[in-house]
Parts: structure tokens; sequence; C-alpha cells
């Protein structure tokens, strides 16, 4: 058998190089960068050979190493902290958003109760709501009402309440595709309504709570406005660490590209292993078609 | 086991009432049939003696015990669904267990009672694999493992045999034939196929409309419905109806319609004999037709232009037209009728039924 291969004009793949060449370019610079000392950073003859160094890192992980690294005066916990802030922050948001959000979706899939389309709906207006609308009213209601600025549980709520909306809506239309069939058999089989949930209907709709960790656990981990806002010092997120570090005395560019790439890798694991759960025709042989 | 019985049971949608008032019993250890056409309400007893169903009005009884009210789990029964409803993520064995598991059965019972029922459903080898990866067939078998571990004392088939192939559902039928008679249960049996429904049920409950047609063994059903829609929907090839007029001559009763005048059985109940001049529908049943080799007696005797003829083997369906009318008539092929010619046939009076034309209820 013949095949044949269409000729492509060059521009096409001119193009495809250009785009691939901007995506990777950036992470390049700064997984280049990360690798150098300021002295090689900054000189005017900076050039692709260098001594790669691991001092930015050692800079950045100071106080959670098991060595005293040797180039360190003073060791700034800044960073180390803030890494820790955005871990804690973002895998308890997703949690509660996962365990509120399913449960939710259950309910307006297989519950008839008064308001339930004006509920499905309102959640999704709240989704369209731009975060810098709520910012000023956040603010403001959290410190002066509920002193719940610079406090974890207060960023917590707040990435819990924007990532519902969304997680509700995606779960809505994974718990949709549960056969009724599967609920009621379950229930012939002696499970109460929990039991039916627990053991019959969360682990069928085990992608789609892989899809919406992976959601969740990103925008929680990115946020950067509301972070900015409500947290203090000791609070803070890797993102608001970052910007907070551009003074307009010192830019230690080595460290700040060293973390940034600190900052890509738990968003990277947790879409592997997440994304192991997202497996394709989940209700394969649960009921017949 | 409990004597279940349905005692007036209503059921509406809203305002539209699928189900009027209706009372059904079911004995002691007894394989009963639900049939009837799709959408006639079958499915809804079924499911309203699960509990997956409620009742707007009466009550559910077994034995001394109303069970209405009570949760699926509370009812000491299982059911195998339609569509098999497997867990999809548990292996064969979990998904057969799960009932189990859930009543916290201790460990070595439970893998002793699956295995048991696992090697009398020939699925033993199956066990550690995931409903995904079964066929029709073996799913199926699943789904009645899962249910037959429980040792309930009410089993409820919906539809189980529907989705799959003629030759598989032959084959399973039999089987659930055979397990009817080594099981002691009580088991609810739906179905839209009258041919499992005679061959399954001790007893068959015909329903359409939502009204209860007709009770009875297969025999019964076949050899005397109660009305046009029992005696059309039991039996294949169908019945054969056709509008007739009543005349008498000679104190004889006699079906006088397109092309034919038949004798009709002297037992017709009372009131028919009356109603001389009255249109009636009479059915026959496909086999009750013989070619008549000899002069029949004028009585029994009609004539018929043969359509066609269907080979099935041992049997033909010929389809023939008497007058505007199609009739099949199902006959040993070793009779050689030539389709486009018109052929005598004869029918015995004690073969014909007379149904009202409006009521339709049997004469």
């Amino acid at each position: 058998m013949n095949t044949t291969y269409e000729r492509q004009n060059p521009a096409f793949y001119a193009l495809i190089a250009a785009l691939v060449l901007m995506s990777i370019a950036p992470i390049y610079l700064m997984l280049s960068t990360s690798f150098r000392l300021n002295v090689d950073i900054m000189s005017e003859t900076s050039s692709l050979l260098f001594f790669p160094t691991m001092q930015n890192y050692e800079t950045v992980l100071c106080n959670v190493l098991w060595y005293d690294p040797g180039h360190i005066d003073y060791c700034d916990p800044t960073f180390g902290r803030a890494l820790g802030s955005s871990l804690l922050v973002a895998l308890i948001s997703t949690g509660i958003t996962l365990v509120v959000g399913c449960m939710a979706a259950y309910a307006l899939v297989r519950f008839r109760f008064m308001g339930r389309g004006t509920v499905s709906m309102t959640t999704l207006i709240m989704r369209m709501v731009p975060p810098a609308v709520l910012l000023v009213p956040v603010f403001g209601i959290w410190t002066f009402q509920y002193q719940l600025d610079g406090t974890y549980a207060g960023i917590i709520l707040v990435y819990v309440a924007m990532n519902l909306p969304f997680v509700i809506w995606i779960l809505q239309s994974f718990i949709v595709q549960v056969p009724i069939q599967l609920e009621e058999a379950a229930r012939m089989d002696g499970a109460n309504a929990l039991q039916v949930f627990f053991l019959v209907v969360l682990p069928v709709i085990k992608p789609g709570l892989a899809a919406a960790s992976i959601f969740t656990f990103r925008i929680a981990w990115n946020e950067f406005l509301i972070a900015n806002a409500l947290l203090d010092r000791n609070t803070r997120t890797v993102p608001v660490t970052i910007v907070n570090s551009l003074t307009e005395y010192d830019i230690d560019w080595g460290v700040i590209m060293a973390t940034g790439m600190l900052l890509a890798i738990p968003p990277i694991i947790f879409t592997f292993v997440a994304s192991k759960q997202i497996i394709t025709g989940m209700t394969a042989g649960a009921v017949k078609g | 086991m409990p004597r279940i019985r349905f005692d007036s049971v209503k059921k509406s949608y809203g305002s539209v009432e699928v189900l009027p008032p209706f009372d059904l019993q079911f004995e002691d250890g007894e394989f009963t049939v639900l049939v009837g056409p799709s959408g006639c309400g079958k499915s809804t007893i079924l499911r309203m003696l699960a509990g997956l169903e409620d009742l707007t009005e009466g009550e559910i009884w077994f034995d001394n015990t109303p069970i209405s009210k009570l949760d699926p789990k509370d009812r000491d029964i299982a059911m195998v669904f339609q569509d098999y409803a497997l867990y999809p993520h548990m292996n064969i064995a979990k998904n057969m267990s799960f009932a189990l598991r859930l009543q916290k059965t201790p460990k070595a019972t439970i893998d002793e009672k699956v295995n048991r029922v696992a090697q009398m459903l020939g699925i033993d080898h199956l066990l550690a694999r995931k409903p995904g990866e079964l066929s029709g067939g073996q799913r199926q078998r699943v789904a009645m493992g899962r249910a037959l571990v429980r040792d309930a004392s009410t089993f409820l088939f919906d539809e189980p045999l529907s989705n799959l192939d003629a030759k598989l559902r032959g084959k399973m039928r039999n089987e659930l034939a055979e397990m009817r008679n080594t099981l002691d249960k009580n088991m609810v049996y739906v179905t839209h196929d009258q041919v499992e429904a005679m061959t399954l049920g001790d007893r068959i409950v015909v329903v359409a409309d939502g009204l209860i047609q007709q009770e009875g063994t297969a025999e019964q059903l076949f050899t005397s419905p109660a009305n046009k829609f029992v005696a059309g929907f039991i039996g294949s090839p169908t019945m054969n109806f056709l509008t007739a007029e009543l005349t008498e001559a000679g104190g004889v009763l006699k079906a006088k319609g397109d092309g034919f005048l038949l004798d009709l059985p002297t037992t017709l109940k009372k009131g028919a004999e009356s109603a001389s001049g009255r249109q009636v529908t009479i059915g026959i049943r496909p086999s009750a037709f013989k070619v008549a080799s000899d002069a029949p007696a004028a009585g029994s005797r009609i004539e018929l232009f043969v359509k066609l003829s269907e080979y099935l083997g041992a049997q033909s369906v010929l389809v023939t037209m008497c007058g505007a009318e199609e009739v099949l008539i199902e006959m040993t092929s070793s009779v050689r009728v030539e389709e486009g010619s018109t052929v005598a046939f004869s029918v015995l009076p004690e073969d014909i039924m007379v149904f009202d034309e409006s009521t339709e209820v049997r004469l």
C-alpha cells in the first residue's frame, strides 16, 4: 500500500517552530538563569556557556537543607516558608473544594428540591465575576469583620469559594453519566444513601475528581492577586514572595529563577499523579450500551 | 418464603395515573412472570415491590408485614437489572460480595458463598476481572450471581435477558428454568417476551395499559384467554383476528365474514346466542388451520389466497389473505402449498374464539 504524504508549506513548519520557541524559551531562560551566579547573569558577555551551580537553590532552600551551604552568611527563610505556605494552602483548599463540590454536584444532579435550577445557575454566575472585583470587599470583610487577614484559613476560604463553582459544574457532568441503575443496585444490595455515594458514585467519577483537582490545585497554586492583599509575611505564598523580592535595591535574579523552577515542580507532580486517574470509559461494563 | 400481596396498590406520577388500583398475589415459592408490551406498567410494579418506587396508595404485604414504607435493604429482596448495573470499579468477586460486605459478614463466609455461586453459574474463573472485560452473557451471569449470593427470600428480575442475542438468550432461559427448580425462592420476573413468560413462569400475569388483563398458567392463557389482548399477546405466531357477523342457522351459531361462513363452538358464553346479527371479532390460532384434503364439513371450510410461504425448517408460515385481512397459518413443511394459489383450509369450531367487538372480552 502506498502512503502519500501531503507536502506541507515550509511556512507551516516555520510557524510551528516559532510557537515551540515561544513556549520553550522562557522556561529555558529561567532554568539556565537559576543555575548561574549573579556575576554570570549580569555580565556583559553573558553566553550559553557558563559554569552551572546549585548555589541559588541552596539559598532558596537554606532552612530546609540538611547541611549548611558554605556560601550563605545569613539564611533567609522567606522562600522556603513560602513554598510550604503555597503547598499547604493549595492542598487544603483543593481537598475542601473537592469534598464540598462533589457532594453539592451530586445533590444538584440527583435530588429534586426547590430552587435547584437557580442554585445551579448561580454557581456559574459566581464564576463570571473577575477576582479583582472581589478583591476589595473580600479584603475589607476578611480584615475588619472576621480578622482573617494573614491567616491560612482566610485565604483557603477564598480559594474554596473561587473554585467551588467550577468544580461543581465539572462534577455535575460526570455524575449525570453515572447510570442510575448502579445506585439502585447498590440500594438493593443494602447500601444507605452515604454508602451509595462513597462506595459507588465517588469511585466511578474518579476521573472527574482528578480533573477537577488538577484545575483547583493549579488555580490555588498560581493565584497572586488575593494572596497579595490578604497574606502577611508569615503566610505569603510563592507567587507573592517572588514579586515582593523585586526591590529597588536588590534583585537576585538567580534566586528568583530558582524559586520559579521550584514553583513549577509541585503542579507538575500533582498533574502527573492525578492524570493517572483520568482514564477513558469510566463506566465501562456497568450497564449495557 | 413470604407470600407477597399487593392490596389495592395505585401509582400515579403527578396527575397521570399509570397504574389504577389493583390487587395481585404471589404464592410461596412461585415463579411469577409479569409480561406485557413496553410501557404497560409491569416494571413499575416490580420497582414498587423492590422499594425503588413509592406507592401512591395501597399497601404491599409480605405475609402479615406491610413493607411499602421500608427501605429496599430491609425488604429481603435481591434484584437483577436489565442493564446488569455492575459496579465498574470493582472486580467480579467484589461485585458479588458487595451486599455481604455491607452486612459485615465474616470474610470466610463471603468467600465460601461467592465461590459456591460462581461455580454454579460457571463464572469462577472470572472473579478477578472487572466488568468491562466481560462479554454480555458473562455480565448477565455476574448480575445474577450478585443477587444469588445474597440468599434473599425473593428475587426480582427486570427483563434480565433482553440485552442478549437470541442464541444466548435461549441458553440463559434454560439455565434460569433449571435454577427455578433448584432454588426454593419467590421469583418475580418481568419481560416483554411472551416466549420467556411461557417457558419460565409457574404463573403468568399479563399487564397492558396499567391493567392486569389475566393471570394464570401458560396453558390457561393460551387455551382460554380472557380477552383479545391476551389472545393476541400469548402465542407465536400471533393469533389471527377477523371481523365477522354472528348468524344463526339450524340451531348452530355461525360467524359470517368476508369470504367465510364458519361454525362456532357450542360452548360460547350465554348471551352470545341472542346476539345474532351482532358484529364480533373471531380469533383463530395459526396452528389451527389444516389443509383440507378431502371435502370438509361446510361449516369448517375457509378458502384463503396464499400470498407468501415462509420456510422455517420443520414448520412453514403461510401468509394468506382473507378478503383484505392477512391471516397467518403455521403448518408442517411436508405439506407443499403453492404461492399465489387459493387453497381450502379447515378449521374446527372449537379452535375459534369469539371476542366482543367493542369490549374485546372473550364470549
